[in-house]
C-alpha cells in the first residue's frame, strides 16, 4: 500500500467535496428554481465532464493552465500560482470534473421541493435566506449526502485527468489510481491488489451512503 | 377592511375589485382557471408579476398599503401580515406540528401561547407529531393554526376543504363557523363549490376569466344573477331565453310581459306576467331564470292564477327526501324545468312519470337579465 498516494487521494477527495459543496448547492438551487430560458445550455455544460474522455478534459486544462498559455502565465506571474503538475492544479481540475456528480443529485433534490412550501415559508415571514436554511436545505439533505459521497468516490478513482494535469509526483499529485498503474507496470501485483481493493471498498461505501440517503425522504413525510 | 383592486393583462388576465370587512367571510367563486387563486396570491404578494396594476390595502396606515402600482408600493410577502392556508396545506414535512406553527409566530411567543392555540384548534396532544402522522383534517387545523399564529391582518383560505373527506369537511365547516366568533379580521375563501360558498360566506364574488362579475350576499346572487354568465356559473338550472315587453295598459301596473320562446321553435311561445323594473327596453332579448323553490304545482288547472304552465312530468330521480323532477312544457317541448320536489308531495299528488302537472310561477320568482354582449 502506497500510504503517501492514499493520503494525496484522500486529501484531494475531501478538498474537492469541500470546495464543490457550496458551489454545487448554489448552482443546483439556481438551476432547480430559475425559469431562465438559457438554463439548458448551462445544464449541458455541467454534464459535459460525464461524457468527455477524462484525457480530453485533462488535455484542455493542461494547455489552458500551462505557463505557455496566457491564463497560466498570468496566474504564475501575478499570483505565483502554478496549476500544472501541482496539487492546487489537481484540485481545480477535480472540482471541474466532479461538477455533475455534485450538482445532479442536489438539483433533483431542490427541484422536488414543492414551490408551495417555499411560498408558505415566505408568508410565515421567513426571508429567502432563512427559508433556504430552515426549509430547503433540510429537505434537500439526501441530495447533499449523495452529492458529497459521489464526488468523493469519483475523485478517489479519477485517473485520466489526474495523470494529464498532475503528472505523477509522489506526495504531491500521485494518487492511488496512479499508484496502482505504477505498480502494475512494475509487475508488483500484490501492492496493486491491496490498493485496488481499497478503492473498490471506498466506492461501495459511497454508493451505500447514496442509497441510504435516498431511502430517507424528508419530503415524503407528509 | 381589506380592499382589493387588481388588474393584469398577461399571463393571467385579472380584473377584480372587491372589499372585505373585518369579521366578514368573502368567498371567491368561479370555475377552474377563473383566476380566484391568482387573486388570493396577489393579496399575499406571491404573484410574481411586474405588470400587475391596482391597489391592495388592509387599513389607513402607510404600512397597511400592501400594493399600489401607481405609488410603486409592492411589499414582499414577508412584510404583509397574511395568514394563508394553502390548498395542499403546505406544512413543512420535516418539522413537527408545533415547529410548523412556531415558525410563523413572533419569536418571543412562549410555549403557553402555542398550547392555547393548539387547544383552541382541537389539536392538544398532537404538538410533537410530524404532518405525515396527522390525518387530513388535523393537517388542515395545523395549517390554520400556523396561519393564525402570525396574528394576521387578513386570513386567506385557498380551497381548504377540497382535500378532506365529506364527514371531515362537515366538521371543518362547523369549526370555521366557530372560529369566526373569535376572529375579527377579513377572511377570503377561494372555492369552486357553490354550496360551500353559500353555506359559509357572508358575500360571494363570482369570478370568470379573472373578472369579478358580481359581488353580493349568496342568496341575492343566486336568486338574481346579474347576467346570463353569472346564472350559468352559479349553476342555475332553470335558465331560459325570451323577449321582454314593458308595461302596457293591458298589464297590471308595475308588470310587464315575458314571451318565453325556444331557439328552435320561435312560433310557439308562453307568455308570462313579470315585474317591470323599468330597466329593460321594450322588446329586448333577455335570458331569465326562475327560483325553483318559489314554484307551486297542482294537478288541476286554475285559470284565475297567473303564469300557469301545463307540463308533462317526464322523469323523476328519487334522491331520498327530495326527488329531482324534469318537467316539459306542453307548448315548448324542447324546454325543461328541473325542480327539486319533496318526495312526500309527489306521493300525495300521486305524480308518476307521464302525469300532467300545472306549474304556477309567481311573477317575483322570475329574474330577467339582459343578454350580455361580448
Amino acid at each position: 500500500m502506497d500510504w503517501q498516494a492514499a493520503r494525496v487521494s484522500l486529501t484531494l477527495a475531501v478538498c474537492t467535496a469541500a470546495l464543490l459543496l457550496p458551489l454545487g448547492v448554489g448552482l443546483a438551487r439556481w438551476l432547480a428554481t430559475t425559469p431562465w430560458r438559457g438554463r439548458p445550455v448551462i445544464e449541458a455544460l455541467l454534464m459535459l465532464p460525464l461524457l468527455l474522455p477524462p484525457t480530453v478534459i485533462g488535455f484542455y486544462l493542461l494547455i489552458t493552465l500551462g505557463q505557455g498559455a496566457p491564463l497560466g502565465a498570468w496566474l504564475a506571474s501575478q499570483l505565483n500560482l502554478r496549476l500544472v503538475f501541482s496539487f492546487e492544479g489537481l484540485l481545480l481540475s477535480s472540482v471541474l470534473v466532479n461538477l455533475p456528480f455534485m450538482v445532479q443529485p442536489l438539483q433533483r433534490a431542490f427541484a422536488a421541493i414543492p414551490g408551495s412550501l417555499r411560498e408558505a415559508a415566505w408568508v410565515c415571514g421567513l426571508s429567502p435566506w432563512r427559508t433556504f436554511w430552515k426549509i430547503e436545505l433540510p429537505l434537500a439533505w439526501p441530495g447533499l449526502v449523495a452529492g458529497v459521497a459521489l464526488t468523493m468516490a469519483h475523485t478517489l478513482g479519477e485517473f485520466g485527468v489526474v495523470l494529464m494535469v498532475g503528472g505523477n509526483i509522489g506526495g504531491e499529485t500521485k494518487t492511488l489510481s496512479i499508484a496502482i498503474y505504477d505498480r502494475v507496470q512494475a509487475f508488483d501485483m500484490d501492492a496493486a491488489h491491496v490498493m485496488a481493493l481499497a478503492l473498490v471498498l471506498a466506492s461501495l461505501c459511497a454508493l451505500a451512503f447514496v442509497f441510504a440517503a435516498d431511502k430517507v425522504r424528508p419530503l415524503q413525510e407528509r | 377592511m381589506l380592499q382589493v383592486i387588481v388588474k393584469n393583462k398577461s399571463p393571467i388576465r385579472l380584473n377584480a375589485e372587491f372589499d372585505c370587512a373585518n369579521g366578514e367571510l368573502l368567498a371567491l367563486v368561479g370555475p377552474s382557471g377563473s383566476g380566484k387563486s391568482s387573486v388570493l396570491r396577489a393579496i399575499a404578494g406571491l404573484l410574481k408579476n411586474t405588470s400587475l396594476q391596482g391597489r391592495i390595502s388592509v387599513g389607513r396606515r402607510p404600512e397597511d398599503i400592501w400594493f399600489d402600482s401607481e405609488r410603486r408600493i409592492r411589499q414582499p410577502p414577508q412584510q404583509r401580515r397574511v395568514g394563508l392556508v394553502f390548498q395542499s396545506y403546505a406544512l413543512f414535512p420535516h418539522l413537527t406540528a408545533i415547529e410548523n406553527v412556531a415558525l410563523a409566530a413572533h419569536p418571543e411567543k412562549a410555549t403557553a401561547y402555542f398550547d392555547q392555540l393548539f387547544e383552541r384548534m382541537g389539536l392538544t396532544g398532537l404538538q410533537r407529531r410530524r404532518p405525515s402522522q396527522l390525518s387530513g383534517g388535523q393537517q388542515q387545523r395545523v395549517a390554520l393554526a400556523r396561519a393564525l399564529a402570525r396574528e394576521p391582518q387578513v386570513l386567506l383560505l385557498d380551497e381548504p376543504f377540497s382535500a378532506v373527506d365529506a364527514p371531515t369537511r362537515q366538521t371543518l365547516y362547523r369549526e370555521l363557523a366557530a372560529l369566526r366568533q373569535n376572529v375579527s379580521i377579513p377572511m377570503v375563501l377561494v372555492t369552486h363549490d357553490l354550496h360551500e360558498a353559500r353555506r359559509l360566506a357572508d358575500r360571494v364574488v363570482i369570478l370568470d376569466g379573472g373578472e369579478s362579475l358580481q359581488v353580493g350576499p349568496p342568496a341575492k346572487v343566486f336568486a338574481s344573477p346579474r347576467n346570463a354568465r353569472v346564472a350559468e356559473l352559479v349553476g342555475i338550472q332553470n335558465h331560459f331565453q325570451g323577449r321582454f315587453f314593458s308595461n302596457t295598459p293591458a298589464d297590471a301596473p308595475g308588470f310587464g310581459r315575458l314571451e318565453w320562446h325556444a331557439e328552435d321553435s320561435k312560433n310557439s311561445r308562453i307568455s308570462l306576467s313579470v315585474v317591470d323594473k323599468n330597466r329593460l327596453q321594450d322588446g329586448a332579448e333577455v335570458s331569465w331564470v326562475v327560483a325553483g323553490e318559489l314554484i307551486d304545482l297542482s294537478l288541476q288547472n286554475s285559470p284565475q292564477a297567473a303564469n300557469t304552465v301545463a307540463c308533462t312530468l317526464s322523469e323523476v330521480l328519487p334522491l331520498g327526501e327530495i326527488s329531482l323532477c324534469t318537467l316539459v312544457p306542453l307548448q315548448l317541448p324542447s324546454q325543461r324545468f328541473m325542480l327539486n320536489l319533496s318526495s312526500a308531495i309527489l306521493r300525495q299528488l300521486r305524480a308518476a312519470p307521464g302525469a300532467l302537472l300545472y306549474l304556477h310561477i309567481p311573477s317575483e320568482a322570475v329574474h330577467i337579465m339582459p343578454v350580455r354582449q361580448a
